[in-house]
């Protein structure tokens, strides 16, 4: 027979198991992650209260696992975006605008988000020097700094980083490889096959 | 990135500084458990112990959100958030409601442990609520006296009471079973 105080040390319970990212989530301070469909296959789509917070290609990074270390806010994974979320960015992507789609750039520098607003006035079908968003951004001097951070844009595609090129013309870098980024630039129509 | 595992108090408080999110969720994987606990055994229904888990945490992380660097540092983290519990399930409590049904189990009761988690709740019924409180506090959540008068907002000199009180309750309530 155990004693009182080891009876009543023994009704620790354990919550269910999903109350941690539910309370998690619910306060905003992590993500969701799920896959949406897209013409370059799946991407993995991070989201938390206030918006989308990440977005990659299943190519580039394959498993769950490798999207939640890379990814730079806590995350959970999820069954599948709401309906209304993916049908809002099956939309974006198509129309190449993120429009009303909210995007949510917590935990981003103050320039990197500086830069990535900038870079989402790049309307489809154009294309912007790395400088001019500098200039945009009135840090003229920045375009190396500029470049770096449109490299680790979180939520690429919805945010047009593949829409800066350099200033002679070519297409530059781009983190999913330049094939990826000359491919959507051409299928955008800013530049010829 | 993935949830951090169960950390100690000062390197909880160390990321809420630096990174707020990281820190709650840190917050939330080492103390929900304790408080979800406790709930269980201070309010009637596993879905109120579940929101008072639940709440607890919501409400902490927009009180950080007034709290300077330094407050964050010198917040006793169980005792804070266990000030928060107990008026939850204090509201909860007062709420009128149906009495709990067959198919609230409780899951101590399911498993293999010989204790009898719905006779320690009909025990532990018995007791004063500020007996209550400090006897779960103590013997189910495991926090120090200190916490405890924290969370109560009670001498510890008092809480001491309570506990001792409560369990010689429990005592007798036990002798009695035993004689029927």
């Amino acid at each position: 027979m155990n004693s009182m105080e080891a009876q009543l040390a023994g009704l620790i319970e354990q919550p269910p198991a999903d109350l941690e990212r539910i309370t998690v989530t619910e306060a905003g301070a992590g993500d969701l992650v799920a896959t949406v469909d897209s013409r370059f296959g799946p991407l993995w789509v991070a989201w938390s209260r206030l918006g989308v917070t990440g977005l990659t290609p299943v190519f580039a990074v394959p498993t769950i696992d490798s999207f939640l270390e890379h990814h730079r806010r806590v995350s959970y994974e999820a069954p599948a975006l709401p309906r209304s979320l993916e049908s809002d960015i099956t939309d974006a992507l198509s129309s190449g605008t993120a429009g009303g789609l909210s995007l949510d750039l917590r935990g981003v520098s103050e320039f990197q988000q500086s830069v990535l607003e900038s870079c989402s006035t790049i309307p489809i079908g154009q294309v912007r020097p790395y400088g001019w968003i500098a200039k945009s951004i009135d840090q003229p001097g920045a375009t190396r700094a500029v470049g770096t951070a449109l490299g680790k844009n979180p939520i690429p595609l919805l945010i047009p980083c593949h829409r800066v090129v350099k200033s002679d013309g070519s297409v530059g870098n781009y983190a999913f490889g330049p094939e990826m980024k000359r491919d959507l630039l051409i299928h955008e129509g800013a530049i010829a096959l | 990135m993935k949830p951090r595992d169960a950390s100690d108090e000062t390197e909880i408080k160390r990321t809420l500084v630096s990174d707020r999110d990281l820190g709650f969720t840190m917050l939330v994987r080492r103390y929900q458990p304790g408080i979800y606990s406790g709930a269980r055994r201070l309010t009637r229904l596993h879905e109120d112990a579940e929101e008072v888990a639940q709440d607890t945490f919501l409400r902490a992380y927009r009180a950080l959100d007034g709290y300077n660097d330094t407050r964050i540092r010198d917040l006793r983290l169980r005792g804070w958030l266990w000030t928060i519990a107990l008026n939850l399930c204090r509201t909860r409590a007062a709420r009128p409601r149906q009495e709990p049904s067959g198919t609230d189990l409780d899951r101590s009761t399911t498993d293999d442990s010989p204790i009898d988690a719905q006779a320690w709740n009909s025990r532990l019924s018995r007791l004063s609520s500020d007996q209550r409180a400090a006897v779960v506090l103590r013997h189910v959540a495991d926090l120090p006296i200190r916490d405890i008068a924290e969370a109560t907002g009670r001498p510890e000199g008092t809480v001491k009471a309570d506990i001792s009180r409560g369990l010689d309750k429990l005592r007798e309530a036990m002798e009695r079973e035993e004689t029927l």
